[in-house]
């Protein structure tokens, strides 16, 4: 007993390492292809790290009005990021901390981050954090239903809440499509644009004061502090991106730790998110951002195809 | 005070014995040989868990009114207020352990009198007496719906006492369903359900803020109490539409309630819609439950019934400590207004930590413990679609899809009520000047936050000590592996899902350590001024609790129906204003729409009535003999 909890944390250590280790990669790698179809050139590959490296060795500048509330934000936005990748398969068809919880326990998680970076935001007393802040938790609001929605779609249908045992019984079955899987990966893709603040809901390269949300939330923040919320991001990034993988393609992981297994694992699943960042860029690139007072109609178009799967499915 | 302190601590004693045990204590309180009516008491396991929930939160609470009272309440009042507290203490009690109608209803009696007298303590101002005076009349529509019912009951099952009246197999039919329908109505309005709420947020913020944290927190409890006991589990294996009412009346309390809290910038009626909301939740559960009963899947009944009575455990602990948090803050600022507060944090940082604490449990979070409640409600109404034939399931998912919208907006709501309260600049000389509470107000908070990290920690101990409450309700089949030996939660029926937030409280300090290993080289932390877009950084350029839910307000429209308006004063030019002045509201939807014509119809009936009450003693003779005659028509006509 004592032995696996051991092993568990030990896996969780890794696989939170490795996620964290790639998902600098992810954001250039998005902005590199989005450069393209723009015939740009883009920045280099490791920029994600070298931006990083430079925020961490600056000096902490802090706000005179902040407390403890200010530096504890990004924090636990932080660790709470890193604590949900824990909780989901990545290369092997279980997760680390499969024993902890399912689907509502990794909702819950990345809200525990939201909640902080939120409340963090309204530390300095800037209008600007104030207004990040609420239209953050206003577009969490509402994507929250649709998420859920459509993580039950997917969860109904495996007869688990739990993430490894839905991964596991896809890879059972062998390649199998069924319709209501088109409606919910489209609605869950909807959402997962919402939640990793891009466009046509925000955009991660405004620093416009009437069009940014998460960036407006974070804008006091700067040096180390900066670092961790914009490392976290990218991680969150990272893990929505897995969490489609996992619950719609999950074909070629590895069911064993032999080397082999996991080494197919890792292309494949390197190979299915580059897929997936193409979506991104694409709809990042077609798509005009949209005023936050029409977000809603997006979130209850996703609401809607989780619902239309759910009703095809079980029906 | 000390003295409602010790009882409260005898109550928890005695509730965790018969929790634990599983045995009811029951006993006989007064015995009158004439008419044979008996008070008695009576622990069942359910009652226990109530009992445990008042004792919980009722000791501190009571422990707070010790520094609370001497500040907050002016003296020539104080010595009615400490009695009438600590009689209402005995009163919810009394609504508790009643073994029959007679002491059920003489103590839901005595409950809702003190408690309007207590809500009217102020009652210089004409908001006070009208609460009461609200909570007053709506309270007495629900107790004349609960003496119907009971009277009906005990008629037919001829007798008094609960366990032969709520043996479930009294009535049947259409009867049935009458009769469910008026317990509904009457504890409906208790536990202030939409839309029987209307009372609720004027009568909780009315009171001092100990009695507020015992309404909101427990005396709600009082109505899900009678659902349980007598609409869910007292009138035999509930109907489908029974399980469906439960079911759209609670996620209707749980969206509408957070909705209305969200917009709120009184600090004490934001916790009072917040619990419209959380009720909502529990009611939610135990519609789950009712729904599961009534297609006989036994385990799944045990699940939600688990969910919605440990949410009502939370609800009670976060609920307190939220209020009692408010009291402290509203003692030292002398509002209740959020616009007014701000940087509370520096001047009462125990308070505020508190604070923080409860926001974080309402809002779901892990690791507090709204969120292992909820999780389980979540369990109920996904396991209620595999195990429910027919269309009907489908309202398993949206009520979870509702669910989670409403958690998503109490974590907004507490992030406004949080943050634009506590950080930041402070928005008013009183909040600049604000004290910490004395320790006798902080040590209950303290206690609350406590209670809130070890059940949210832990809740397979919670759990666990639900067994034998579940074991004592017919037709539950509680698993016996639930629980995964206090760690944390199974659902059950295969591996359908499990949590063990420990796990994850692990992996989160891990991480958190290594944030702060990434981030601790570097220069010393320099600091200066926020940067104000170029003019000086004041409360007035900071962000507000109005505009922070503005968007949310513009979104739902639909449902606040919100009237602004903004009107510029200008000398010179309209592009120049020297002052802007900015009104909006929300419609009282059923206020205007529901209470408004029902109160015009009662007034309009009781006009009408004026003609037979005209003051004529012959009239009044009159009307006796004609009685008179039609009883004795009536009485002696088949014999």
């Amino acid at each position: 007993m004592i032995q696996d909890t051991l092993l568990a944390f030990g896996a969780a250590l890794l696989q939170a390492g490795g996620m964290l280790a790639v998902a600098p990669l992810l954001k250039t790698v998005i902005k590199k292809l989005k450069a393209r179809l723009q015939n740009r050139k883009g920045p280099p590959l490791l920029q994600g790290y070298y931006d990083l490296l430079k925020l961490l060795r600056k000096e902490p500048v802090r706000s005179e009005t902040a407390s403890f509330i200010y530096v504890a934000g990004p924090r636990v936005y932080f660790a709470a990021a890193v604590a949900a990748t824990t909780l989901v398969p990545v290369l092997v068809a279980a997760a680390p901390l499969e024993a902890a919880g399912g689907i509502l326990l990794l909702v819950g998680t990345l809200a525990l981050g939201r909640f902080a970076l939120a409340t963090a935001a309204l530390d300095t007393g800037s209008p600007f954090g104030g207004m990040g802040a609420s239209r953050d938790m206003t577009i969490a609001a509402l994507a929250e239903p649709a998420l859920m929605l459509g993580l039950f779609a997917s969860a109904l249908a495996a007869g688990s809440l739990s993430l490894g045992v839905m991964v596991r019984g896809l890879l059972q079955q062998g390649l199998s499509f069924h319709p209501s899987d088109l409606l919910a990966f489209a609605g869950l893709f909807i959402i997962v644009i919402t939640e990793t603040g891009r466009i046509p809901v925000d955009n991660p390269a405004t620093h416009l004061e009437l069009t940014m949300i998460h960036e407006a939330m974070v804008l006091e923040y700067a040096g180390p502090d900066l670092a961790l919320v914009e490392w976290a991001s990218a991680l969150k990034e990272l893990l929505y991106l897995t969490l489609l993988v996992d619950l719609f393609l999950p074909a070629g992981m590895a069911t064993s730790v032999a080397p082999l297994a996991l080494l197919v694992a890792l292309l494949a699943w390197a190979g299915k998110i580059f897929v997936l960042a193409i979506f991104v860029t694409v709809a990042e690139s077609t798509n005009a951002k949209l005023r936050l007072f029409r977000v809603p109609e997006l979130v209850s178009v996703s609401l809607g195809l989780a619902f239309l799967a759910l009703a095809i499915r079980f029906l | 005070m000390g003295g409602s302190i010790l009882a409260s601590v005898v109550t928890v004693t005695v509730a965790l014995f018969v929790v634990a045990s599983g045995q009811p204590v029951d006993g006989v309180l007064l015995r009158h040989a004439a008419s044979g009516i008996v008070l008695g008491y009576s622990v069942t396991p359910l009652s226990a868990w109530f009992l445990m929930v008042l004792g919980l939160v009722g000791a501190p609470v009571a422990l707070y009114s010790v520094g609370y009272f001497g500040h907050a309440v002016k003296a020539s009042r104080m010595a009615a207020v400490g009695t009438a507290f600590n009689l209402l203490l005995g009163a919810v009690e009394g609504v508790f352990v009643a073994d029959g109608v007679m002491s059920f209803l003489f103590a839901w009696e005595v409950m809702t009198l003190l408690t309007a007298a207590l809500v009217a303590t102020e009652h210089e101002f004409p908001t006070s007496r009208r609460a009461a005076y609200f909570y007053l009349v709506m309270s007495h529509v629900g107790t004349g719906c609960l003496v119907a019912g009971f009277l009906f009951l005990a008629a037919e099952a001829g007798s008094l006492s609960f366990p032969a009246m709520l043996a479930g197999d009294i009535v049947s039919g259409p009867t049935r369903d009458a009769l469910f329908a008026l317990f509904f109505l009457g504890f409906g309005v208790k536990a202030g359900v939409i839309p029987l709420h209307v009372w609720l947020p004027e009568a909780h913020p009315a009171a001092p803020t100990s009695v507020s944290a015992l309404m909101s927190a427990v005396l709600v409890t009082a109505g899900i109490y009678g659902l349980f006991r007598v609409c869910a589990f007292g009138l035999g294996v509930p109907d489908v539409n029974w399980a469906l009412a439960f079911m759209a009346v609670g996620t209707l309390s749980a969206i509408l309630g957070v909705l209305y809290a969200l917009t709120q910038t009184d600090l004490k009626r934001l916790l009072a819609y917040s619990t419209i909301e959380n009720v909502g939740i529990i009611v939610l559960g135990l519609g789950a439950s009712m729904m599961a009963l009534a297609n006989g899947s036994r385990e799944l009944a045990a699940v939600a019934v688990a969910a919605s009575l440990m949410h009502v455990l939370n609800h009670a602990i976060f609920k307190g400590l939220l209020f009692l948090g408010a009291g402290s803050v509203a003692m030292a600022t002398g509002t209740r207004e959020i616009e007014r507060f701000g940087g509370l944090l520096r001047r009462m940082p125990w308070t505020g930590l508190f604070f923080l604490i409860g926001a974080m449990a309402i809002s779901g979070l892990p690791l507090l413990n709204g969120f292992p409640s909820e999780w389980l409600t979540f369990q109920a109404l996904l396991l209620g679609f595999t195990s429910t034939p027919g269309m009907v399931r489908l309202n398993f998912p949206l009520a979870g899809a509702m669910l989670a919208l409403t958690s998503a907006l109490a974590a907004a709501c507490f992030v406004r009520a949080f943050g634009i309260s506590f950080v930041a600049l402070p928005r008013s000389q009183s909040a600049a000047e604000a004290k910490e509470s004395p320790w006798a107000m902080l040590v209950p908070q303290a206690l609350l936050a406590t209670l809130c990290l070890s059940f949210g920690l832990f809740p397979g101990v919670v759990l666990e000590a639900l067994g034998s409450v579940m074991g004592s309700l017919p037709g539950l089949e509680p698993r016996e592996d639930m629980a995964l030996s206090g760690w944390g939660m199974a659902s059950g029926l295969g591996r359908f899902d499990h949590v063990v937030p420990s796990m994850l409280g692990v992996a989160l300090l891990g991480s958190l350590a290594a944030a702060w290993f990434l981030t601790k080289r570097g220069a010393r932390t320099r600091r200066v001024p926020t940067w104000g877009c170029g003019g000086e950084l004041t409360p007035r350029t900071e962000y507000t609790a109005t505009a922070f839910s503005k968007p949310l307000m513009m979104i739902f429209r639909a449902v606040y129906r919100p009237t602004q308006e903004v009107e510029a004063l200008a000398e010179v030019s309209p592009y120049f204003p020297r002052e802007v002045r900015y009104r909006a509201e929300i419609e009282p939807t059923f206020e205007r729409y529901v209470y408004a014509p029902l109160a015009r119809a009662v007034l309009r009936l009781a006009n009408g009535m004026k003609v037979l009450q005209a003051g004529s003693l012959h009239a009044y003779l009159a009307y006796v003999l004609v009685l008179a005659v039609i009883l004795l028509m009536w009485l002696g006509g088949p014999t």
